[in-house]
């Protein structure tokens, strides 16, 4: 077939096909669509309904272990097991790093002044293929499966938990394949002018996020194949062995080490971008060192790429490596943050009147929290590694994480949803989301240090530690309140009679503001004039004196 | 001269090489070991070390593509295709393939456990998925006429999709019943079949009585039964096939005494002559 330069002349179809792309509404848009916002919406929506089935499960989970002397919800220990790794690894893959895709995948094209996001088809493939890959793995874990048993793995449960392995595999592929579309949009679709030392900060993070996320995620990937191959033919690695190690299953010691540190940070990195894009608009001023932010960024990412920490190559808790990497990872943030209070102070004197800068700030701090309770958690004397502080550390960064989402999501809802979301709610949100992470992160720190276990449903080690249980559950029964306002605050949005959003409501820097709200198919009316600066639109304003790089 | 990009993947491999070397000095390497990778000594712990040595070739590589390819840098690309402004990226037609596709991914997933059938129709689907896939990314690019395009792609595929789609529907449909069938019970399996009989007939007469039916009923009832079969063989998978009881060859035809209270039912279909 030879290529044409000219298009031929073409009947047009019984069903009326023209050149001029038809407009599909319902259903068979949400299958069919190319259209990268509506991708991203598809992301958001379903991550933030998982939000809040996460949150219950993080509830109940809390009053089950402050009554430790029992297991009376769940109804026996594998149950309880099955659960709490659940709750984990739905948290940070089923929640938290496909709320950030469908962020980017809005976002991120129109930041960098692209028409679409790159492999518009792959990126609607992606996401199918995770929700499906979430139903298997939901499924799977509630007929009994879940990373291995307790007792031992019976026959009658080696068919769940092979589909639960399955379909976490499956989950993990399409993240790693809409982190291909993010990357490969951000390396090859900047508009002129754009080079990397430009582009936003939301949009570099989520580079750095993808780039960590594809070298590190398919290593879990060939942990659960080997676990699935192993639990199939009784390899050697005795994955399916009935004794626990240290107290888990050896299934969940391949997987463990996803939601721990330092991978565990790996899920965060989006939040500094956002907390970097959301500060100087608030601010109305430039960033006070934008190529700072960039490297601190990368840095962030360097430290928390955590392959290698794998338990089950040796337990690697002793080494200077895992060591200085749990306390270097204080630096980026105290620097990210360091960066926003002197944009903030520098700024035309803002108030905390917004709810997207509120939940910047709120999960900076929360971000803070955790690093410091992983930084006390790898300092040998204190013997905290199998401690309850490694499901602290885990629970702040993952409520970090979502506080970011939720500034992400009021920050850009004019872009995402066409309307402006409740302030309000989304104070609210806010509020209940850092009272709530702190008090389900810092009392599981404290508890550590009172020599509480991280998993096993041991009786109380002291009255204090019992307490602090007590306390633990309720900050978990906040983040599930704080997620069920997170719905209302979107689906308020996604109606169509909501407040109407102007195209720049916040007097934004970046492209996304210089078009609509909603934006249309192709993103611009034209495209966007060559880009000198971090700062593209504050350049064309003349507002503020231009740093161009 | 270099590029941002390549600036960060240097560093970043660079970081990485060091953070080897002082890992494989760390836990017992000796000697030149860590720096020669043990060409002279040992390295230390081999797994971690060769995790992040790898690692850092691996960022180092993408640094050297992305300093030769000057970071995508659009600019960069308008000056080699001699064009003054960056080209806008390619109109891409939306179609069902990437939903089909993750439906035999999961397929793929749900048989490598239950039946082998169910994965071979999952890798299927993805091999069609793949195929079409190709077709239409070349067709997109064919002409500057997206309807040319949609022509030309529809012009070598409808030919062999409109049978193959058939085929495909009537064999899963069949298999995943099968499937269901095998694990309901001896009644349940009755009801089951004659429920799936009265919707697929029901489907058929209306999508034939109207053909206007909107696509996104079309859409929506195709999703439900993806949904379905992936349901079901789940369902399957938690509980199982329903035991059979084993006949040995040759005993067709044999007499058997009929206990008490078995009914006429189970007599005529238990294959054998009935003796009071």
């Amino acid at each position: 077939m030879t290529m044409t330069e000219s298009p031929p002349a073409t009947a047009t179809g019984s069903d009326g096909d023209t050149a001029v792309p038809r407009i599909a509404s319902g259903l068979h848009t949400w299958l069919t669509t190319s259209d990268h916002k509506k991708i991203g919406l598809l992301w958001v929506v379903v991550s933030v309904l998982l939000f809040a089935a996460v949150t219950v499960v993080g509830a109940v989970l809390g009053f089950e272990r402050a009554d430790a002397d029992s297991v009376d919800i769940f109804g026996g220990i594998n149950s309880y097991f099955q659960m709490w790794t659940l709750y984990r690894v739905a948290f940070a893959i089923l929640v938290v790093a496909p709320l950030f895709i469908g962020i980017a995948t809005v976002v991120v094209p129109m930041q960098i002044g692209s028409t679409n996001i790159a492999f518009p088809r792959a990126a609607l493939g992606a996401f199918w293929t995770w929700l499906i890959g979430a139903g298997i793995t939901i499924s799977a874990v509630l007929i009994g499966g879940g990373w291995g048993a307790l007792d031992g793995v019976t026959s009658d449960e080696a068919d769940a938990i092979s589909l639960t392995l399955l379909g976490t595999g499956m989950v993990i592929f399409a993240l790693l394949v809409a982190s291909v579309c993010i990357a490969t949009t951000i390396f090859s679709m900047r508009t002129s002018g754009m080079n990397l030392s430009r582009v936003p900060l939301f949009t570099w993070s989520m580079l750095v996020a993808t780039s960590v996320w594809l070298i590190t995620l398919p290593v879990a990937a060939s942990n659960l194949v080997l676990a699935y191959v192993d639990l199939h033919h009784g390899g050697p690695a005795t994955f399916g062995n009935p004794e626990p190690v240290a107290g888990v299953t050896a299934i969940w010691q391949q997987v463990d080490w996803v939601v721990s540190q330092p991978q565990v940070y790996a899920f965060a990195i989006p939040l500094l971008g956002i907390l970097g894009s959301i500060v100087p608009v608030a601010a109305g001023a430039r960033h006070v060192n934008h190529s700072a932010m960039i490297g601190l960024i990368g840095f962030f990412g360097f430290l928390s790429v955590g392959g290698w920490s794998q338990p089950i190559f040796h337990d690697g808790t002793e080494d200077f490596l895992f060591i200085a990497f749990g306390l270097v990872i204080l630096l980026p943030v105290l620097g990210s943050l360091a960066g926003a209070a002197s944009t903030l102070a520098g700024g035309d004197g803002i108030g905390l009147k917004d709810t997207h800068l509120l939940a910047s700030l709120g999960a900076g701090v929360v971000l803070l929290a955790a690093v410091v309770s992983g930084a006390l958690r790898v300092v040998e004397p204190f013997h905290l590694i199998a401690r309850s502080t490694t499901t602290g550390v885990f629970n702040l960064v993952m409520v970090s994480a979502v506080l970011a989402g939720v500034a992400g999501l009021w920050f850009w809802a004019p872009k995402i949803t066409g309307h402006q979301l409740s302030g309000g709610l989304g104070k609210l949100v806010v509020l209940d989301l850092v009272l709530g992470g702190l008090l389900l992160g810092l009392t599981d720190l404290v508890s550590g240090f009172l020599e509480t276990p991280d998993f096993l449903l041991a009786p109380p080690v002291s009255s204090t530690a019992d307490a602090l249980n007590l306390i633990s559950a309720v900050g978990a029964v906040m983040v599930a309140l704080g997620a069920l306002g997170l719905v209302v605050g979107l689906f308020g949005g996604l109606r169509s009679d909501a407040a109407s959003a102007g195209d720049d409501p916040w007097d934004g820097h970046t492209l996304e503001w210089a078009t609509t709200s909603p934006p249309p198919e192709a993103n611009f009316s034209e495209p966007p004039a060559k880009v000198v600066s971090e700062a593209p639109l504050l350049d064309q304003s003349g507002s503020n004196e231009s740093e161009i790089v | 001269m270099f590029t941002t990009g390549f600036k960060y993947f240097y560093g970043l491999g660079s970081a990485l090489m060091t953070a080897a070397v002082v890992y494989g000095y760390t836990t017992g390497g000796d000697g030149l070991g860590p720096l020669v990778m043990g060409w002279e000594g040992g390295v230390g712990d081999h797994l971690g070390y060769g995790v992040l040595l790898t690692l850092g070739f691996v960022a180092m590589g993408i640094g050297l593509i992305l300093v030769a390819f000057r970071d995508a840098d659009p600019a960069a690309q308008s000056h080699y295709l001699g064009v003054e402004s960056v080209p806008p990226a390619p109109q891409v037609t939306g179609n069902f393939w990437p939903v089909v596709g993750a439906f035999g991914v999961g397929g793929m997933a749900i048989g490598l456990v239950i039946n082998t059938a169910v994965f071979i129709t999952g890798l299927i689907l993805c091999s069609a998925v793949a195929i079409e896939w190709m077709t239409t990314a070349w067709a997109d690019r064919a002409t500057g006429d997206p309807a040319a395009n949609r022509e030309l792609r529809n012009r070598i595929m409808a030919p062999i999709e409109v049978p193959a789609l058939g085929a495909a529907m009537v064999a899963l449909v069949v298999l995943a019943m099968s499937r269901i069938l095998l694990a309901s019970s001896k009644n349940g399996a009755v009801v089951v079949a004659g429920v799936a009989a009265v919707l697929i007939l029901g489907i058929a007469v209306l999508y034939a009585t109207k053909p206007q039916l909107g696509r996104n009923l079309v859409a929506g009832l195709a999703l439900a039964l993806g949904v379905a079969i992936l349901a079901g063989g789940i369902v399957a998978a938690a509980i199982g096939e329903r035991s059979f009881e084993e006949h040995e060859p040759g005993h067709e035809g044999a007499i058997v005494e009929i206990v008490e209270g078995t009914t006429s039912v189970e007599i005529a279909y238990s294959g054998v002559e009935a003796s009071l």
